[in-house]
């Protein structure tokens, strides 16, 4: 297959969810996942503290923490709610599953493509960016114009879009023929959308309206999306699965198609604290590998009571879990950049800058940016949050950790303490130029202010 | 410090440590001593869970260590302080009220829902949690059952809205809308939409459903 999926490995997995010990949900919760996590915490001797600082720069410690995650993955494994059923690999097995993993991948096709490769820490090598307002909700008669604005952005190499609010004038309904309306009609708007700028090959993330199965299996069918899109499929907190992610899984292996797997450790939740959410990222991507065989590895901690990849203790978690799995395999890593403030603030731009910087020195390979305002308001998202991100990343590749730290440091500053005041800032109409797409002139001089800022406090030359 | 005092400081570290004997030990000398069930509750029980549930907001504990707490309250209820409140018949209740809770259709996610109920209950709420998945007339039929003071509901996905919309259409339809007051929360939702699906009110956190719930039913 094109895609790397192996059929008799995916048939595996589907056996063990049915197959395998059965137990109580509530039993994997507390015990499987909370007792482990604590239990080879101590055993490896890992902890992160608060006044640690953002950026780690001790590989003895990232190594151990891979080896950590990879006994957790063989003592967890993975749960499947439909089945109730735990689902359970070797190490042998694991292994083995971890050592086909290519390390780089093509998406995309024609003169739009984008080869995502594995990175080490502090390597100097370029960092694909994967751009869009990432679920966003929009309405129909925004779609196109947003999008668009974002679609013309020649720093975005992979496209993500929002979700539609409605469909065809009705309500999108999870797991009905609406669900099923709304992924068609997402896909013919993408497809529109590319066409406009003129980069129809470009992959792009799909099918975000999918909720259920249906979304997907829908949107991805003759005359839908491509097969050298990115198609999702994710686990629920924590390292849990159910048959309609499953059956996305087996889709995806029938149609030759690239997917981006993804998962969101909760900081605070059933792993603990930080060092439980950089053990969570490592054990996560090795279980949903064996578990979906996905193309791309996408982590999105979160913070249980503010809904944010940027908060301090969850970045400084998910740079060492990208470390981890950076330094000891061919995972194609990307983190998820959920911050809590919404474009038209100066904010958004500390918030995702810092973990784009901490993602690229720890070994990320492509960079998802970004739901801005933690994606609830409807479309408070724009183009500039991204191009701000993309050209600090690729402004920083090759930086060492312990350069990349001050920044990272001063930026986080700069938003720790406003980020339970949820700053949405303004949706898209209000900061663009519906006809030309533009930013306002206030909006593209707060851009231009914050470019300067990084520039004049750590020597960098960003361009605007 | 008064004896309550220390009790609640012993009784705190019992139920954050998990130990089910201490714990149990405790609230049976107090009784022995001469307290009433109701006592035992508003100078010990009560007051160490809310304890619990602030360091939890502030992220002194995690999950897991409010679970074990909640947990072992649960079992000092079963051994102690119910079997006492049925042999003295006093017919005072100890619960705030019963809430219901359920993550809508087509939203497999729990780990929010879970926490509120956790939440709820070291507040003091009885809570009836459905899961998650949980069709529109499976949540109205049990509240129904299980003659509840509050339904709450919970969604990660837009595409899900709806199905909450529905529950406050379907208790309209059979004339109990106001009979349930209806808190949403999850992170599809703001104010606003609780006002477009017809909820009462929207939690932001767990802790504000706590707050909204306790203002629902005039308890704050």
């Amino acid at each position: 297959m094109n895609n790397g999926m192996n059929y008799d490995l995916l048939l595996d997995a589907l056996d063990k969810a049915e197959n395998g010990p059965v137990l109580d949900e509530k039993e994997w919760d507390r015990e499987v996942i909370g007792k482990n996590f604590r239990e080879t915490l101590e055993k490896y001797d890992i902890s992160m503290e608060r006044d640690d600082p953002y950026i780690t720069n001790d590989d003895a410690l990232a190594d151990r923490l891979y080896e950590a995650g990879m006994e957790l993955a063989v003592k967890t494994g993975v749960y499947c709610i439909d089945t109730k059923r735990r689902m359970t690999w070797t190490r042998e097995e694991l292994e083995s599953i971890l050592s086909d993993m290519p390390d780089s991948v093509t998406l995309g096709t024609g003169d739009d493509t984008a080869t995502v490769r594995r990175r080490r820490p502090e390597e100097n090598s370029h960092v694909v960016i994967y751009g869009g307002p990432f679920g966003i909700p929009v309405s129909e008669e925004l779609f196109i114009p947003f999008h668009e604005a974002y679609a013309r952005e020649p720093l975005i190499e992979i496209f993500n879009l929002g979700t539609l609010l409605s469909t065809r004038g009705r309500k999108i309904r999870a797991g009905s023929p609406w669900e099923a309306v709304a992924a068609w009609q997402e896909k013919e708007l993408a497809f529109e959308i590319l066409e406009r700028v003129g980069r129809p090959g470009m992959a792009m993330g799909c099918v975000e309206i999918a909720t259920t199965e249906v979304g997907e299996l829908a949107g991805t069918t003759l005359g839908g999306y491509r097969p050298t899109d990115a198609h999702k499929i994710n686990f629920i907190s924590e390292q849990k699965t159910a048959y309609h992610h499953l059956t996305e899984a087996t889709h995806y292996a029938h149609v030759d198609a690239f997917s981006e797997s993804y998962f969101n450790p909760m900081y605070g939740g059933y792993v603990g604290g930080a060092a439980g959410v950089a053990l969570a990222c490592v054990s996560g991507s090795i279980v949903m590998r064996a578990c979906y065989q996905g193309t791309l590895n996408n982590i999105g901690p979160t913070h249980v009571h503010i809904s944010a990849s940027t908060h301090p203790e969850v970045l400084r978690a998910l740079q060492l879990g990208l470390q981890a799995l950076a330094r000891n395999a061919n995972f194609l890593t990307s983190p998820f950049i959920r911050p809590t403030t919404g474009p038209g603030t100066m904010e958004i731009f500390y918030e995702t800058g810092a973990l784009a910087v901490a993602s690229a020195v720890a070994g990320c390979s492509y960079i998802d940016a970004s739901q801005s305002a933690a994606g609830t308001h409807a479309g408070h998202a724009s183009p500039l949050e991204v191009k701000f991100v993309a050209k600090l990343t690729h402004a920083v590749e090759g930086l060492s950790r312990a350069d990349a730290a001050p920044i990272v440091a001063w930026m986080v500053d700069k938003y720790k303490d406003i980020q339970s005041e949820a700053l949405t800032g303004k949706p898209f109409q209000e900061l663009h130029d519906l006809e030309t797409l533009d930013p306002t002139p206030e909006w593209n001089q707060m851009y231009l202010d914050a470019i300067n800022e990084v520039n004049q406090e750590f020597g960098l030359n960003i361009s605007g | 410090m008064s004896n309550w005092e220390s009790k609640q400081t012993e009784f705190t570290e019992s139920i954050l440590a998990g130990n089910e004997q201490a714990a149990v030990a405790l609230a049976r000398t107090s009784l022995e001593e001469g307290a009433t069930p109701v006592e035992f509750f508003e100078n010990c029980i009560s007051p160490s869970l809310q304890d619990i549930g602030k360091r939890f907001e502030t992220l002194d504990i995690f999950l897991p260590e409010m679970v074990t707490a909640a947990d072992t309250v649960e079992k000092v209820n079963e051994d102690v302080i119910n079997p006492a409140v049925a042999e003295s018949q006093a017919g005072e209740s100890m619960s705030l009220g019963k809430v219901l809770l359920a993550t809508v259709q087509g939203d497999l996610h729990d780990i929010g829902k879970n926490m509120v109920g956790l939440m709820l209950k070291v507040n003091g709420f009885e809570v009836v949690d459905l899961g998650t998945n949980v069709p529109p007339a499976d949540i109205v039929a049990r509240a129904e059952q299980e003659q509840v003071d509050i339904i709450g509901m919970s969604a990660l996905l837009t595409t899900c809205l709806p199905y909450m919309k529905d529950v406050c259409d379907f208790l309209e339809g059979k004339n109990i809308r106001d009979k349930y007051p209806v808190i949403i929360g999850g992170a599809a939702t703001h104010p606003e939409i609780a006002e477009e699906m017809g909820a009462n009110t929207h939690g932001g956190s767990a802790a504000e459903g706590v707050e909204k719930c306790k203002m629902l039913l005039g308890k704050l």
